[in-house]
């Protein structure tokens, strides 16, 4: 990566004079501070953003917990044992049985369910609690970067790629937003100049230059991390091949975004955080239990997770894998076989230094009188907390102020999810 | 790497942008108070409209700034037969909700039929593939609309209404749905009033059934066919258990009980929040989560027939019949269907309803976060004029900060103004049923496609990645050099290569890029192209580094 830290140190210094913004300046200074002291194999994290507000309590089921059954007549997991039933993992609580893909993970303690974990803002906005689960700063607007974002400013253990920061898709979320470089690509191999060799290199020069004296630096900046990301992908293109270990994707659009991702790991082209969206979670109506909507979704959910850890088998631990969700739902079904919006879900950590085969977090049942606003799982433990007990246990992140400004871990050790 | 065979075509008529007029261009023409006023008009040309089509800039000099505004605020007044005559090449037009509901019937059986087959066994889907393509044609309409339509405002209007209300049709039944929200619930109303406009999307099967309040009901109540159910089966209890009749009764009852197992017993709050906060007051707006659950007891019973393609149904048996207060505002009982309609005129002439929407429609049109004054201003619009969009737009197009400098071309197209814009400015004359909804899709805005319900974003932030630029140099050099997916491009016809190379780049800077093109782009382009020898590669990367250029990318 030497010419792009060449080009951008020429390329501030060219700029400097013009008066730029400071966003291309952090950018530059520090993408010409980087150091190469990173060990070979470097550590991944992959976030799954599961939008609309997943119902925690259908994945990972409280079936020891009677008021469960009794609030959900029609949309309750079957008892264990029964056709179709929650698959019991400590005699509290259960797996969805559309999650059964993951029960390997969570047997062999590659896989941890943090429950209850949710956002001390109490907005059953979706937008506002989406916007505070990536800026990292519940009730707070103001904030302009993504806490992955300044996790990637605050790191030095990758060499500053385009691919440093990745999200899945044609956007590039909120929490990847900020001034560490990121990118939004969806299909790898159509991400290039069209015609033969000599064309497409012709066309990169020509918009190299002609974005390298724009104005706005963000917008040359950007441009060039573009560029740098075609040339690599160029060069790493040849030696990418399907998945590993017999691992299969189901064929939907959350599973290419994890076979993605895997391909970039494959592919050693410095990814430090990636970052997929899956939707349709937003189960107002019919539900279902388990077989239906949710079970649906549920099943795509799991076979691609469990794909991408089966493809990267040995990867695996140095890769941590976290899902999360802005919030959960009600905990007594709805008029219409649904449930509308709640406080507390569930967040599942796997991979990396995870003890997994246990379901975290401080359990606050679900009778009434411990419920948020009286009727919806209260929140225990608050997504800051995982997140940074994450950030902590697998990157080495010290300074977490500088990742969560205004919080504190409660303690060091933590919900001890990471060992 | 994709290729398709060109389907359709698109003759790009450069002739009339590049080459038509005799002279030849001076690039360093010093400027003068008419290109002030030719600057204004192209910067209202990027923003009231999908960019300028060649001659566009000199028509609206003609006409004078102050009376296009006028013009563009009253689209029913202008015609626009070019369009019309497109438009009836348009299926999905001609197809009724009725007409679609039955399509999808069929499509279900089909699926029903397919599933049950040996699965070697290849079978037909006659009414799925019509229904796709019905669909594709649907997401074409916009595009070409946008490039087509002399009514530019009102276009820009109904993409800016289709995203405040957003459905999305990749939903169940909302292929069925759509259609007719976009073409009875949103047009009819993008430039008449708020209010008109809010009663329209409530009382649309799409929304209905999108925001699920079609199933919500008031807790407790069951439907008459329920009731009907248990009375008989009390009725007759008496039989002889093993009778004939009495096993037929048996399974008819069980066939009901499944039904009636599968009624809403209940509330949905699902519209009534999305309602409150992006339809109407916005998140800040003051409500509380009894306003939420109020609002949501007031439409129970609001539904549509969903296997019949609608339309809206008020069940009188399904509404909550009780008072119910929302914003300190008292509605008393029994007031039926008549409560959901008081509140929501309340709503659309509620003060922060104004400043929500208003808001919004300066970041529209003038700047990501736009100035307070320019939000003041549209929002005492709106208090003046009742709510009626077509002032609020108008404050809006005549406020400072729509005209000051720092606003012009401040702002970064998204995928359809991007495509659109592109189309425009090569003159684009498109072929029948173009697939341009791919090209659009492609650049990541599959229209009708966004799944949550605030609408695809609008702001720099949410489109302007590493990621995002490629795209649209790749779809800027597919166009320049005539290979775009189910496009073929007439530029030797229009573009004659033997044409001077610095007359061309001349041309291309005036009317592609409408003299907005930084001395550093000028340069590129000639540098770029200077040591090309083949005059088409040359004409192909000149274009390309236009349309992909910063410049063509902000408006």
């Amino acid at each position: 990566m030497m010419d792009r830290r060449v080009f951008v140190k020429a390329g501030g210094l060219a700029l400097v004079s013009l008066g730029v913004d400071p966003v291309f300046l952090t950018r530059a200074a520090y993408a010409t501070g980087r150091g190469e002291r990173a060990a070979d194999r470097k550590k991944i994290l992959v976030c799954v953003f599961q939008r609309g507000a997943v119902d925690g309590l259908s994945m990972i089921v409280p079936h020891g917990d009677g008021l469960y059954y009794q609030e959900r007549p029609r949309i309750a997991i079957p008892r264990r044992g029964n056709p179709g039933g929650v698959i019991d993992l400590d005699g509290h609580f259960g797996l969805h049985p559309s999650l059964a893909p993951l029960l390997p993970f969570y047997r062999s303690g590659a896989l941890a369910a943090v429950h209850a974990v949710g956002s001390p803002s109490t907005t059953r906005s979706h937008f506002d609690a989406q916007d505070y689960m990536e800026s990292g700063t519940p009730d707070i607007k103001s904030t302009a970067d993504g806490w992955l974002n300044r996790q990637l400013q605050h790191s030095r253990s990758h060499e500053n790629t385009p691919f440093r920061g990745v999200a899945i898709g044609p956007h590039l979320p909120r929490i990847l937003r900020g001034d560490a470089a990121a990118i939004g690509i969806g299909q790898l191999n159509a991400f290039d100049f069209r015609g033969p060799p000599g064309a497409r290199e012709r066309m990169i020069t020509a918009f190299r230059d002609l974005y390298t004296g724009d104005r706005s630096s963000l917008l040359a900046t950007t441009a060039e991390e573009g560029f740098e990301a075609i040339k690599m992908l160029r060069a790493a293109r040849a030696a990418m091949r399907g998945p590993a270990h017999g691992a299969e994707y189901p064929t939907s659009q959350f599973g290419r975004s994890m076979a993605h991702i895997a391909q970039l790991i494959h592919a050693d082209l410095g990814l430090e955080i990636a970052f997929a969206d899956v939707g349709g979670w937003d189960t107002h109506i019919n539900q279902g239990a388990e077989q239906g909507q949710l079970a649906n979704r549920l099943t795509d959910f799991a076979q691609a997770i469990a794909a991408f850890m089966t493809d990267l088998g040995p990867r695996m631990a140095d890769v941590v894998l976290l899902t999360m969700s802005e919030f959960g739902r009600t905990i007594a079904e709805n008029g219409t076989r649904g449930t509308d919006h709640g406080r507390a879900t569930v967040m599942l950590v796997m991979g990396g230094p995870t003890r997994g085969g246990h379901v975290y977090g401080r359990w606050p049942t679900l009778s009434p009188e411990h419920r948020a606003d009286g009727r919806d799982l209260a929140v225990t433990t608050d997504f800051r907390e995982l997140f940074s007990e994450v950030l902590a246990g697998h990157f080495g992140t010290a300074d977490i102020s500088a990742i969560f400004p205004g919080y504190a871990r409660p303690s060091e050790r933590g919900l001890g999810v990471l060992g | 790497m994709r290729t398709r065979p060109p389907k359709l075509a698109i003759v790009i008529a450069l002739a009339q942008c590049l080459v038509a007029s005799n002279e030849t261009a001076v690039a360093q023409a010093p400027p003068t108070a008419g290109e002030t006023e030719r600057n204004r008009v192209v910067h209202l040309l990027n923003r009231i409209a999908y960019g300028p089509r060649p001659g566009d800039v000199d028509r609206v000099l003609a006409v004078g700034i102050p009376k296009y505004i006028d013009q563009q605020l009253h689209p029913e007044q202008i015609p626009d037969t070019t369009l019309e005559r497109r438009l009836g090449e348009f299926q999905i037009l001609n197809h009724s909700p009725s007409q679609l509901a039955r399509i999808q019937r069929a499509m279900l059986a089909e699926a029903q039929r397919h599933a049950e087959r040996p699965r070697a066994e290849p079978t037909a889907r006659p009414a799925q593939d019509r229904l796709r393509a019905l669909v594709k044609e649907f997401q074409t309409l916009p595009v070409l609309r946008a490039v087509l339509s002399e009514r530019q405002l009102y276009e820009v209007m109904v993409d800016f209404w289709t995203n405040h209300f957003n459905v999305y049709m990749g939903k169940g039944h909302e292929r069925v749905f759509m259609p007719s929200y976009l073409e009875e619930t949103i047009r009819p109303n993008a430039l008449g009033t708020f209010e008109e406009l809010l009663v329209a999307t409530a009382q649309s099967s799409a929304m209905l059934f999108y925001l699920d309040n079609y199933q919500s009901v008031a807790p407790g109540s069951r439907p008459p066919q329920a009731r009907r159910h248990s009375t008989n089966t009390m009725r007759r209890s008496t039989d002889p258990p093993d009778s004939p009749l009495s096993q037929l009764q048996r399974r008819a009852d069980s066939i009901r009980a499944r039904q009636a197992a599968r009624f809403p017993t209940g509330l949905n709050e699902n519209y009534a929040r999305e309602l409150l906060e992006l339809h109407t007051l916005g998140v800040d707006g003051g409500y509380t989560e009894q306003d939420v659950v109020h609002v949501a007891r007031i439409f129970t019973g609001w539904s549509t027939r969903v296997n019949r393609g609608g339309p809206m149904v008020f069940l009188p048996w399904a509404h909550d019949s009780g008072g119910k207060t929302v914003l300190g505002r008292v509605f008393p009982p029994h007031r039926g269907m008549e409560e959901g309609l008081e509140l929501l005129r309340m709503l659309a002439d509620h003060p922060a309803t104004r400043r929500h929407v208003s808001a919004k429609l300066c970041a529209r049109f003038v700047n990501d976060t736009p100035p307070r004054e320019c939000v003041d201003e549209a929002a005492e619009a709106w208090e003046r004029s009742d709510g009626s969009i077509r002032e609020v737009v108008r404050a809006i197009l005549v406020s400072d900060a729509f005209w000051d400098e720092p606003n012009r071309a401040a702002k970064f197209k998204t995928p359809l103004e991007f495509v659109a814009s592109a189309f425009r400015i090569l003159g684009a004359d498109l072929d029948p049923l173009p697939d341009l909804a791919t090209h659009v899709a492609t650049l990541g805005q599959p229209l009708f496609w966004w799944g949550p319900p605030n609408g695809y974003p609008e702001d720099q932030a949410s489109w302007m990645n590493a990621g995002s630029l490629v795209r649209r140099f790749v779809f800027a050099q597919m166009l320049a050099t005539g290979r775009l997916p189910g496009t073929r491009s007439g530029l030797d016809a229009t573009v004659p290569l033997g044409a001077n190379r610095e007359v061309l780049i001349t041309r291309i800077e005036r009317h592609v890029l409408q003299d907005r093109a930084t001395p550093h782009t000028r340069r590129i382009m000639r540098e770029q192209s200077s040591t090309i020898r083949v005059p088409a590669t040359a004409r192909a990367v000149i274009l390309s580094l236009a349309l992909g250029s910063p410049e063509f990318q902000r408006q």
